[in-house]
């Protein structure tokens, strides 16, 4: 008797027993594990943690130096690429530091310099072509307007770089680990009670309704040719 | 997307586009091609070759109906019993017209055309499955599908060539489905400008390959929404209105004489080119 219900009712249910599991999961949890990339061999072996790590005020000669990131790589916060510092920006500080003069790096870099070549650094982070993605964007979102700490805006794709020697791809880099920053409600007023300016205009895909105040909530950039190319 | 998701932002996924949607604000991209300046030196089609990588297929290819070209300029001789008319032919600039209710998009299996705020039609070739649904259902036949893999073709691209390919542009693979895209890497360009100075971008601060290199000026493009803008003017002086399948201007018994019309309107595919009838008798 009612045979014929069977599948029908096992198919209705399947459908309910998910959507309820996705209802209960309507917010795309940001992703933060990490997923290391290969280990790329670098000419010389740069120590990002000395020149961007903490400080260590019981021992100098240990600790990092703090270096903003925009130091080196200073076309982040004006184009869509961060770029790779010249040579010249090494020695320009390395000159007058005597007392790495001699380490074995230190000399090493020298010699490019001396021979008048680029140090052909290797890519790290590197996007597919079909990507678009913008630095400056990010930079001015995220430090300039709503001004977080440089190293924990680069950090949230480039992973705890002040940690490393070499850098190494921290994040995945994927569409859906953008895409699950870029999905979520974000508040439009920046922290600290500033409002944002034209942040939910420029933000979301669509303008709320509602006047910006604190708990207006706007997303990321979220066509596909946002990114695609 | 999640079902619950779906439900509550129901009013968001559901377009009607244009009408009963939310406005195009702060862009809409749209054309005006005047084609009484309109000398049909494809001069157009050549840029945008170059600025899309857009692989030139040969003449065989060609035949068998597997053209590339973004931009065609087609060519209409007017039937008027004489063997060679005074006028010539008449040009007709053709690329895809960013519709606004765009038939390509809902027929997409895969949804790698959609529509994006600025009333783009944007196509994603990652996502493309090349089942040319989208091709078959597009009035105005400006899609094109890579029946080969070019940029492996010797053929097309040879390795010198490589050079001059354009950085901003993907170049498509076998079996994907590609189209005019309004030069979307120049817009993204210059919208990444305008929005680090707390702007809209201004009239005439991009333009597409095509409009770059027509020598007579004939392909006006910009911001429809801007009233400032060349096109929304012209648009405004032919009194076409973007979400209007007849318009008002036609129904009129003496026609105010105005020149500006869309290609096949009454399809209510709600095109963004607007295109001015030719009116000169010269042949060019």
């Amino acid at each position: 008797m009612y045979r014929f219900l069977r599948l029908p009712v096992l198919l209705v249910g399947f459908f309910m027993a998910a959507s309820s599991y996705a209802a209960s999961n309507s917010q795309p949890a940001l992703t933060t594990e990490d997923a290391l990339g290969p280990q790329v061999v670098q000419p010389i072996e740069f120590p990002h943690n000395r020149h961007a790590g903490l400080h260590d005020a019981s021992d100098p000669t240990k600790g990092g130096m703090e270096i903003n990131c925009q130091y080196c790589h200073t076309y982040a916060r004006r184009s869509a690429v961060a770029g790779i510092p010249p040579l010249q920006k090494c020695i320009g500080c390395h000159q007058n530091i005597e007392s790495v003069r001699n380490k074995s790096r230190i000399v090493e870099l020298f010699k490019y310099w001396d021979a008048k070549k680029a140090v052909p650094w290797k890519k790290v982070h590197d996007l597919p072509d079909f990507v678009r993605f913008n630095h400056e964007r990010h930079i001015k979102r995220f430090i300039e307007q709503q001004d977080r700490p440089v190293q924990e805006a680069c950090g949230y794709c480039h992973g705890d770089v002040k940690e490393m020697t070499v850098a190494r791809r921290q994040k995945p880099l994927a569409m859906g680990w953008c895409a699950s920053c870029h999905e979520k409600d974000h508040p439009v007023v920046a922290e600290g009670g500033t409002p944002i300016a034209g942040q939910a205009y420029w933000y979301s895909f669509q303008k709320p309704a509602a006047a910006q105040d604190a708990n207006t909530k706007a997303r990321g950039p979220n066509d596909c040719w946002q990114c695609h190319k | 997307m999640s079902v619950s998701n779906l439900l509550e932002n129901w009013s968001q996924v559901r377009h009607e586009h244009p009408v009963n949607d939310k406005p195009h604000d702060p862009y809409k991209w749209a054309m005006a091609i005047d084609l009484d300046a309109c000398t049909g030196c494809n001069a157009c089609s050549v840029a945008c070759y170059a600025e899309n990588n857009i692989p030139v297929v040969g003449k065989e290819r060609f035949q068998h109906g597997q053209q590339m070209h973004w931009l065609r300029v087609e060519r209409y001789w007017e039937e008027d019993s004489r063997e060679f008319p005074d006028q010539g032919f008449q040009f007709l600039p053709m690329m895809c017209q960013q519709c606004e209710a765009a038939p390509c998009e809902t027929v997409c299996p895969v949804a790698a055309t959609n529509h994006t705020a600025d009333g783009l039609n944007s196509q994603i070739y990652n996502r493309c499955i090349g089942s040319r649904y989208c091709s078959a259902n597009c009035p105005f036949k400006v899609r094109y599908f890579n029946w080969y893999d070019y940029p492996t073709d010797e053929m097309v691209w040879p390795a010198e060539m490589t050079q001059q390919m354009n950085p901003d542009v993907s170049v498509r693979s076998k079996g994907v489905m590609e189209k005019c895209t309004f030069c979307v890497q120049r817009l993204s360009a210059a919208k990444v400008v305008a929005k680090g100075e707390g702007r809209i971008v201004r009239e005439g601060e991009v333009q597409t390959a095509c409009q770059q290199s027509c020598p007579t000026g004939a392909i006006s493009f910009g911001n429809l929404v801007n009233p400032e803008s060349r096109v929304h003017k012209q648009w405004a002086a032919q009194q076409v209105v973007l979400d209007a399948d007849k318009q008002a201007k036609d129904e009129k018994e003496e026609g105010p004489g105005l020149r500006g019309y869309r290609i096949l309107e009454e399809l209510r595919a709600y095109p963004s080119v607007m295109y001015l009838e030719r009116v000169r008798e010269s042949a060019v």
